[in-house]
């Protein structure tokens, strides 16, 4: 049952002859670090879960003894079931894929061997005081009298959402649709993207977070979106970028050119003639998915391109153009 | 925070709060009376007071302290997704 082949010890990082208080201690650093509800990575339930595992045997000496005895088959070697599962009603109910029957078994198992406590008692509360920066001295006392919620019996509680980030092109943003996903763990998805999705917007997957305690429902799992950058188009706002080279001679006399689109199309835009680099010309529509179904517009923003090596022609007319003209771009506003 | 939602739920009540968080309705009238949520509830409400209860179960919190704590994750999200889309920052944190 255990969740993994890992020591106890081992999980918590404290040595075979460790005292109750530096198992505590050890506990509690990594429940803050491992905390599913404070470390939204889904591999660190899985260590949570090994982490409380360890914790619930450990605190209790009468299960440590045997843990040390008997090492793994701790439970099955010591005659009959622990307080905790005596206690604990609905407890395995819990036993998940992931093991999380061990993490259940030992919630049920907090309130102590009188069965019906409430949860979350006794040294729990001096958990809180050295968080928020109580004293401790006294905390224990302290603990016991605060009043739980819902008792052990009936307590059940959703479980935690995971996040996990997805990275989309902007074409497949802007698409939308089906797409697979796989989690660090090896579970995979087919993922309904909506189009027009944004960086930083969340895609909701319904009870596929962790599981729920004492019969709650699962929590969901959260896929943050990340927008690679794309090596053509910016999405600015509503609208989208795209650089669109041209040659001196188009700018100055003016052309028709080819611009990419992209939902994947090529639209064709008039240069006017006299454009420089920086001028914006607008395609009305062709921008990103708004909400009320609208697009905003695609600006193919001009940039002018030389060649890098001349031919000798074509220095020679550049040279003509040079001599004759009497352009200067750095006097112009 | 933005979040699409894909299954829009309807506006909830104390009941339709329990269901989802799979707690007693006792439980979440005392965070409401906390202040963790108010209505009109928002969409992510049930899962706010299940995180409030299990930061209290593992941590041993009290609610008082859970309810704290789920606000400054909250605002640890909202501050890390302004983050990530500031544009001097092309960068995601984690």
């Amino acid at each position: 049952m255990a969740v993994g082949a890992r020591d106890y010890y081992d999980a918590l990082g404290v040595s075979r002859d460790a005292s109750t208080d530096e198992i505590r201690t050890a506990y509690r650093r990594l429940a803050r670090e491992y905390h599913p509800d404070v470390n939204s990575d889904p591999g660190a339930s899985d260590r949570f879960a090994e982490i409380s595992e360890a914790h619930d045997v450990l605190r209790d000496d009468e299960k440590r003894r045997a843990y040390d005895r008997y090492g793994e088959n701790w439970k099955a070697a010591s005659a009959g079931p622990g307080p905790g599962a005596a206690g604990g009603g609905g407890a395995p109910r819990g036993g998940g894929p992931q093991g999380f029957e061990g993490f259940d078994g030992g919630f049920a198992g907090f309130g102590g061997g009188g069965g019906g406590g409430s949860v979350g008692e006794g040294d729990l509360g001096d958990i809180f005081e050295s968080l928020f920066g109580g004293g401790r001295a006294s905390s224990r006392a302290g603990g016991r009298r605060r009043r739980g919620g819902a008792g052990a019996d009936g307590f059940s509680v959703r479980g935690s959402d995971h996040e996990a980030t997805i990275d989309l092109t902007l074409e497949e943003a802007f698409r939308g649709g089906s797409r697979r996903f796989q989690l660090s763990d090896g579970r995979d998805y087919d993922v309904t993207i909506p189009p027009g999705v944004r960086d930083g917007q969340r895609i909701r997957l319904a009870g596929e977070g962790g599981p729920g305690v004492g019969g709650g429902p699962s929590g969901d799992l959260m896929l943050r979106v990340r927008l690679l950058p794309h090596p053509r188009f910016r999405l600015v706002g509503n609208d989208i970028e795209v650089d669109l080279p041209v040659a001196p001679w188009e700018a100055a006399l003016g052309e028709t050119v080819p611009v990419p689109l992209i939902d994947g199309g090529t639209a064709r835009v008039k240069v006017k003639g006299g454009s420089s680099s920086g001028t914006r010309l607008r395609l009305k529509g062709e921008g990103w998915p708004e909400r009320d179904g609208r697009r905003g517009n695609l600006y193919a923003i001009v940039k002018i391109m030389v060649p890098k090596k001349l031919s000798r022609q074509e220095r020679k007319l550049f040279q003509e153009l040079a001599e004759v003209s009497d352009f200067d771009p750095r006097t112009q506003t | 925070m933005s979040l699409v939602i894909l299954h829009p739920a309807p506006r909830m009540s104390v009941e339709g709060l329990a269901r989802d968080s799979g707690l007693h309705p006792d439980t979440v009238r005392q965070l409401i009376r906390l202040g963790l949520v108010a209505p009109p509830f928002p969409d992510d409400a049930a899962a706010q007071l299940a995180r409030a209860v299990r930061l209290r179960r593992d941590l041993g919190l009290n609610f008082a302290g859970a309810v704290l704590a789920v606000d400054l994750l909250a605002r640890i999200d909202e501050l890390e997704l302004r983050l990530a889309r500031s544009p001097s920052n092309g960068r995601y944190p984690r």
